[in-house]
């Protein structure tokens, strides 16, 4: 939801890039390898979910000839040119064995994304691409598009800072709850339960303030239970590790207190208009009990279409079919 | 591999989306996969007519195929309930596991791998993986530490315990198999009637040739004496029944309804 591509039009970010042993960072090109123009996709990407959504981080163009594109390229090259100046390079690998790294690529981000595991640049160099480093703009590129095609998923850099990319769906968000699949839905509702309680309050919920909700589950730190099993390790560690909720400490405060925010996650994948239909189905009451936050809500909603246009309709979570 | 192009024409957002939720739960049963199938084109396109799943799983895998990947379907070992689930088919190693497990985990992995198909009931039980700790690479690991890996890939459905024994679960056969089969050509064991991998099922005692609880189920159906495909001997063992998706719905599922049909081998 948050435009990071704005970031990576900017020339000057490669200055920022940060020179970690991963020598060719995204949007940071080494020149323009050779083998760019033999491994690229010529033919351009079919379907709606296309190229044009889909942000590569290496702010590639899909279309070699746009002039300031290359002039980019060309920039972030010359910029970096130094380091690898010295050596010739070696022979570029032939298109098949970059296509393949591409689908390897594929299949991590996917299984990453399956476990809700961080897609960390530095682990894909290590464990994907390794020495095809060199490559990696254009692997990248290939990788992305094929996710966005076949699987309506955009990877995108989240955070350049922390060099982190996020399989962000390209189609409009499904309802968490509709999809009622049962091994699902335990999991679903309690982190549903915990967001709400955040929610509503407008600010970070205390843990005791959590507990207290959760006991109307039935649920207490220092049992086990049979679904979620260690139920505070499950929020406080895994739920966190996920990046559904932030578990911080309350400053200031004697003895220790510690409070809970949305996550990262819970905010790109999670809408306020459906913590509020979540809300009116677990208390039975109207999503306007609760009239500010609703605003809030349809509020977000009304942003969420206007940024994407071209996206069907956003199904109207209260009023169901 | 520019051809993939000339796939992709058949990929709408219904079997998109189909293909991210499918992966998103790692495996689902054949009740939930046709209820995701529907899902999906309540989504997208409302008016049209569900596609048969079969047809409609063979038209996405015709578009993974040059991504070599593809939806496979397979039957648990132990009462022949469909599983589908996404799989690589270019990995040869346990790659899937690789991202979310240390080094010393995968390895108690293989251990526990191993003792599961060089056993005859297709279960290795929980002291003796616990008692080769010492052997595995990387950290050190105690025996209280593995206990609890042991639980994670049960959680993960790498692993399924029953009264303290281990045996593969259904989705680790369906991603590993290939591997499985690559790495210990020698030791596997495979089943008379579908020529696939076999952990756990029933054996003929005179020729040893053996055979999954379902596919015996099936080709003992109705066969008032059963007898060895192979050797004509008469087949000693309880025939299970053979899954019927409505009746399992009915009866609710209980976990606790199935017997634990293991086969032994005196």
């Amino acid at each position: 939801m948050s435009e990071q591509s704005k970031d990576l039009s900017d020339p000057n970010f490669a200055a920022e890039a940060p020179s970690s042993e991963v020598h060719s960072s995204p949007g940071v090109p080494e020149g323009v390898p050779p083998s760019e123009t033999l491994a690229e996709p010529q033919s351009p990407p079919l379907g709606p979910t296309a190229a044009p959504q889909a942000a590569q981080p290496p702010q590639a163009p899909s279309d070699e000839d746009d002039p300031k594109a290359l002039q980019q390229a060309a920039e972030e090259g010359r910029a970096h040119q130094a380091p690898s100046a010295a050596q010739p390079g070696p022979a570029p690998p032939a298109p098949a064995q970059l296509v393949q790294k591409a689908h390897e690529l594929m299949w991590y981000v996917l299984v990453k994304d399956q476990k809700k595991m961080i897609i960390w640049f530095p682990d894909m160099v290590k464990d994907v691409i390794g020495s095809y480093k060199k490559w990696c703009r254009s692997i990248l590129r290939r990788t992305s598009l094929i996710l966005a095609r076949v699987f309506g998923l955009h990877l995108r850099l989240t955070s350049l800072h922390t060099m982190e990319f996020a399989l962000v769906k390209a189609l409009e968000p499904e309802e968490l709850d509709r999809v009622a699949l049962s091994n699902r839905m335990p999991m679903t509702g309690l982190l549903l339960m915990i967001l709400s309680l955040i929610y509503v309050k407008g600010r970070g919920a205390r843990e005791s303030a959590v507990w207290n909700v959760l006991r109307i589950l039935g649920l207490r730190p220092w049992k086990k239970h049979s679904t979620f099993g260690d139920v505070r390790k499950l929020i406080t560690e895994e739920f966190v590790q996920q990046n559904y909720l932030k578990y911080q400490r309350v400053p200031y405060v004697e003895p220790p207190e510690y409070e809970f925010f949305w996550g990262s996650r819970a905010s790109r994948e999670i809408t306020k208009l459906q913590i509020m239909e979540f809300l009116a189905r677990v208390f039975k009451k109207d999503p306007q009990a609760w009239p500010s936050r609703y605003r809030e809500a349809l509020e977000e909603a009304r942003a969420l279409r206007e940024a994407n246009p071209a996206a069907h309709c956003p199904r109207s979570s209260v009023s169901e079919d | 591999m520019q051809g993939s192009t000339r796939r992709m024409g058949v990929m709408t957002d219904v079997h998109r989306r189909f293909l991210q939720l499918l992966m998103t739960h790692g495996v689902l049963e054949e009740w939930d996969v046709k209820r995701l199938q529907r899902h999906c084109y309540k989504v997208h396109d409302r008016n049209a007519t569900v596609d048969k799943l079969e047809d409609f799983i063979n038209n996405i895998n015709s578009v993974l195929e040059s991504l070599y990947i593809e939806i496979k379907r397979g039957v648990t070992e132990d009462d022949g309930r469909p599983i589908y689930a996404l799989v690589n088919l270019a990995t040869t190693s346990i790659s899937k596991m690789a991202t979310d497990f240390a080094e010393n985990e995968l390895d108690l992995f293989r251990k526990a791998l191993e003792l599961i198909i060089d056993s005859e009931t297709g279960f290795a039980s929980s002291t003796n993986i616990l008692n080769l700790v010492d052997q595995l690479k990387g950290k050190k690991m105690r025996k209280k530490e593995a206990e609890q890996v042991l639980q994670k890939f049960v959680q993960n459905k790498w692993l399924i315990e029953k009264e303290g024994e281990f045996t593969l679960h259904g989705r680790a056969i369906l991603e590993m198999e290939q591997y499985i089969r690559e790495t210990y050509p020698d030791a596997v064991k495979i089943c008379n009637i579908c020529h696939s991998l076999l952990i756990q099922g029933q054996s003929c005692e005179t020729c040893g040739i053996r055979m999954h609880l379902p596919c015996v189920a099936k080709y003992f159906q109705s066969n008032a004496e059963p007898r060895c495909p192979h050797c004509n001997d008469y087949w000693p063992h309880e025939i299970p029944e053979v899954f019927d998706p409505e009746k399992q719905r009915e009866a609710g599922i209980s976990k606790s309804n199935k017997k634990s049909l293991r086969s032994r081998q005196h």
